[in-house]
């Protein structure tokens, strides 16, 4: 089997779940939290680094390891895997939405993505089909289908129908193409932005397949977290609960916390080692941005509980000397962040393990809103799954 | 902190010990040896947790003011010296002017003042200043301050007033700091310590094997000219070839720099350290080239180093293709790793006496190296690297190209 899930715990209150999701390179306990590694590597970690802040699965985004190293590299290594030195899991993107997002001129059509080439100004055309066979190749343990992307704020309804549709229809495409089921399970994405009756179809849609997985896709684009959660709860509603459900493109402390309570098991985001690379770093109250003065004769690690090997080594004040400036601070910040996350995940499943998620959860939205000053989605997301914060 | 010879053979070269550090009394460092160059403090490239992996043992930092010098109000609050502030207390550190393989501007000199070439520009220091920062950076070894950033081709009117006012200069330091009670955990290198040759580069040289035997002879008759006890400094960019020239000439202590500057290149240097094995040997690699792209095995075949034990020549140089940071990371393990292992050989050949033949045997690999370099181009090393990285960018590989795919 490509992928088995197994549902350890649930919170009895919320639809937050503890799941253990069987890969073929390694276990990985939900919920979880999964690092991107754009181009093969971790912004600087070492493989060993990564194992060490207890990293069970990263991502790896096919677009641009189609570019470089290219397919025919990839393919010689034996797979992403090999060519990176990562023995636990993987999961690639469908290169989909990297090219609408990065390339203006990208094109969609019933037959693919068409798109010039940022080396070359040639014409390529990326479909369903190609999607797979580059993941095929790339191998991580799972992939994705690709979709049919629409910007999360558009508006033209029959735009967002068709691109849920062709979705669906790419998603066969996708599965018939494939290649490696033994090895690697592709996950369908539900879509329909913020339409509801669009998003459930969607799902019923691929709820109907034979996948080992499911991904909410078309969120967390800039709409107005009012219209975000709702969209998430319905996802986790329609999708069965022996199957994991990965969230795509999420990774603010608040949004995990929130976001597992309505039921969700995988979650990606660039934010962690990103902010890194611009001296922030993260604490539950949100972030400290180490360039400023204040931290100039701070000798605290950036967060004394934390027990990172940056914590551990360094004071605020170091960091704030080399910050922007030497690429160790951003090694050193991008271990913290990553650690941030990895421990974020693990309490929470602990808790959800423990029978304690609910006081979990209001005790950390208490530490990140010290004066219960409460956005009005957080109070009712939370509320939508039972939790009263303002108690 | 205490210099003891351990071993000389029947020339000049030694092997010594650096031992009885104040703050790590059992710690021995044994020479010749090379330091490692840091950049704010940290070693470049390298987190503490990293260089725990690949240099487990004691080593010496190089500590250049010019990229650390605004860590000072950290270092004051902190109080407790510069490798505790930067998270490597377990390392003893040797402070000094000027990063080696960087260029800087000629000129610039007062009488009482030295120019310190930063990011943020151009800081003049006295003697005095020099020595507060001493006393703040609390290192090791305190390089004295020196008139030193001449190169090769200087004339003799600035030499003399550069012997002049780092003469002064040094008068200055050993005043402070035989009065300093700060100082006193620190050794002065220079007067009290050892000494130091400086003033043989100002970073802009590219060294050649016209130059082994210029260098080779002031080596000598400096080596010469000062008390076989004292532990003897050369700063500079060397390559090996003219570290193992003044290796012979009795000189202990590098600044590793070198080592940097190939990893900041994309290159790998990778000797031949077996004397009896004559293979042809590349000397060093320039990983960028695009005939590595698809190379699985480690960069030097045999190297026990955290990089060449588990990641490739291709890998490398997607990660140098990709402008990613895990490039400079692992050519600094293996290049740190590999220039350490230089000095190890070299130490276990003084011991054996028979130093002459290894050191015969890696300048025979610079040099031909070289001439293959020479008759490639003639561009200078500095620039054949990026004018390669520009080529390379442009590549595309044949994964959407080629695919004649069509549903
Ligand atoms: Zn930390
Ligand atoms: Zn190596």
């Amino acid at each position: 089997m490509a992928l088995t899930f197994t549902v350890q715990a649930e919170c009895g209150m919320t639809k937050a779940r503890a799941g253990l999701m069987k890969l073929p390179h390694c276990d990985v306990r939900t919920p979880v939290f999964m690092p991107v590694g754009t181009q093969g590597t971790m912004k600087g970690l070492l493989p060993d680094q990564l194992l060490a802040l207890d990293c069970e699965i990263i991502l790896g985004n096919t677009y641009h390891l189609g570019n470089r190293p290219g397919t025919q590299v990839l393919e010689k290594a034996g797979g992403l895997h090999k060519f990176m030195g990562w023995n636990k899991s993987l999961l690639t993107d469908s290169g989909g939405f990297q090219m609408v997002s990065l390339l203006k001129l990208a094109e969609i059509t019933e037959e693919g993505v068409k798109f010039k080439s940022p080396y070359d100004g040639s014409e390529i055309m990326l479909t369903p089909e190609k999607s797979i066979e580059i993941q095929n190749c790339i191998g991580a343990d799972i992939i994705m289908q690709l979709d049919d992307v629409v910007q999360t704020t558009f508006q033209d309804y029959d735009r967002i129908k068709e691109a849920t549709e062709r979705t669906s229809r790419w998603l066969d495409r996708c599965l018939k193409a494939h290649k490696r089921p033994e090895e690697q399970s592709i996950f369908p994405i539900v879509q329909g932005l913020l339409n509801s009756e669009l998003r459930r179809k969607s799902a019923e849609d691929h709820m109907t397949k034979n996948v080992n997985g499911f991904a909410i896709g078309g969120l967390s684009g800039g709409e107005a977290k009012d219209d975000f959660w709702p969209m998430v709860s319905l996802g986790t509603e329609v999708l069965d609960r022996n199957r994991p459900r990965y969230l795509m493109g999420v990774g603010l402390a608040i949004d995990l916390v929130v976001c597992v309570a309505l039921g969700v098991d995988m979650f990606d985001c660039v934010f962690p080692t990103r902010t890194a690379r611009f001296g922030c770093a993260l604490v539950n109250k949100g972030q400290l941005n180490l360039r400023h003065k204040k931290y100039l004769t701070d000798l605290n690690p950036i967060d004394k509980d934390c027990t990172c090997s940056t914590c551990k080594n360094y004071t605020r004040a170091y960091l704030h000397c080399i910050v922007s400036v030497e690429t160790v601070a951003c090694h050193l910040i991008s271990v913290h962040n990553i650690a941030y996350q990895m421990r974020l995940m693990r309490t929470m499943r602990q808790n959800i393990i423990n029978g304690t998620f609910v006081q979990f959860v209001k005790t950390f939205m208490k530490e990140v809103y010290p004066d219960l000053n409460y956005p009005n989605w957080i109070i009712n997301s939370l509320q939508s799954v039972g939790i009263n914060i303002l108690d | 902190m205490r210099f003891i010879i351990k071993n000389s053979s029947t020339g000049c070269e030694r092997v010594g010990m650096l031992t009885e550090f104040l703050k790590m009394t059992s710690a021995v460092i044994e020479t010749p040896t090379a330091t490692l160059l840091t950049q704010g403090g940290s070693v470049v490239h390298l987190t503490a947790e990293v260089l725990s992996k690949v240099c487990p043992n004691p080593h010496l930092l190089w500590v250049p003011l010019s990229n650390s010098v605004h860590l000072e109000h950290g270092l004051k609050a902190q109080g407790e010296g510069i490798a505790k502030f930067a998270g490597l207390q377990n390392y003893f550190t040797c402070v000094t002017l000027q990063n080696m393989n960087e260029t800087t501007p000629s000129g610039h000199f007062e009488n009482d003042r030295v120019p310190l070439w930063t990011k943020h520009g151009k800081k003049m220091l006295t003697a005095d200043r020099y020595m507060d920062l001493m006393e703040v950076f609390k290192p090791d070894i305190i390089l004295a301050i020196a008139d030193g950033r001449t190169s090769l081709a200087e004339g003799s009117k600035r030499i003399l007033k550069s012997i002049e006012r780092t003469g002064n200069m040094l008068d200055l330091c050993v005043k402070r700091y035989k009065e300093s009670k700060e100082l006193q955990s620190s050794c002065l290198v220079v007067i009290l310590g050892g000494v130091a040759i400086s003033g043989l580069t100002d970073g802009s040289e590219e060294f050649s094997m016209d130059h082994l035997q210029p260098l080779g002879e002031i080596f000598k008759r400096v080596g010469d000219a000062i008390p076989k006890e004292l532990l003897h400094v050369v700063e500079g960019c060397w390559n090996p070839a003219v570290i193992l020239t003044a290796v012979e000439c009795g000189w202990d202590l590098f600044d590793g720099s070198y080592a940097v500057k190939l990893t900041n290149l994309g290159q790998a240097l990778t000797l031949n350290f077996d004397v009896t094995n004559d293979i042809d040997n590349p000397y060093l690699l320039d990983l960028i080239d695009e005939c590595y792209k698809d190379q699985f095995v480690p960069i030097l075949d045999g190297c026990e180093c955290l990089a060449c034990k588990k990641h490739t020549r291709a890998y490398i140089r997607h990660l140098l293709n990709t402008r990613e940071m895990l490039a400079s990371v692992l050519l600094s393990i293996h290049n740190l790793y590999h220039f350490d292992q230089m000095f190890y050989h070299a130490r276990q050949h003084i011991v054996s006496n028979t130093f002459n033949v290894y050191k015969a045997h890696i300048i025979k690999q610079y040099e031909s190296y070289k001439n293959v370099q020479k008759s490639e181009s003639t561009d200078s090393d500095n620039q054949t690297p990026q004018i390669k990285k520009s080529r390379v960018n442009k590549e595309v590989s044949d994964t959407y190209t080629n695919s004649n795919y069509s549903t």
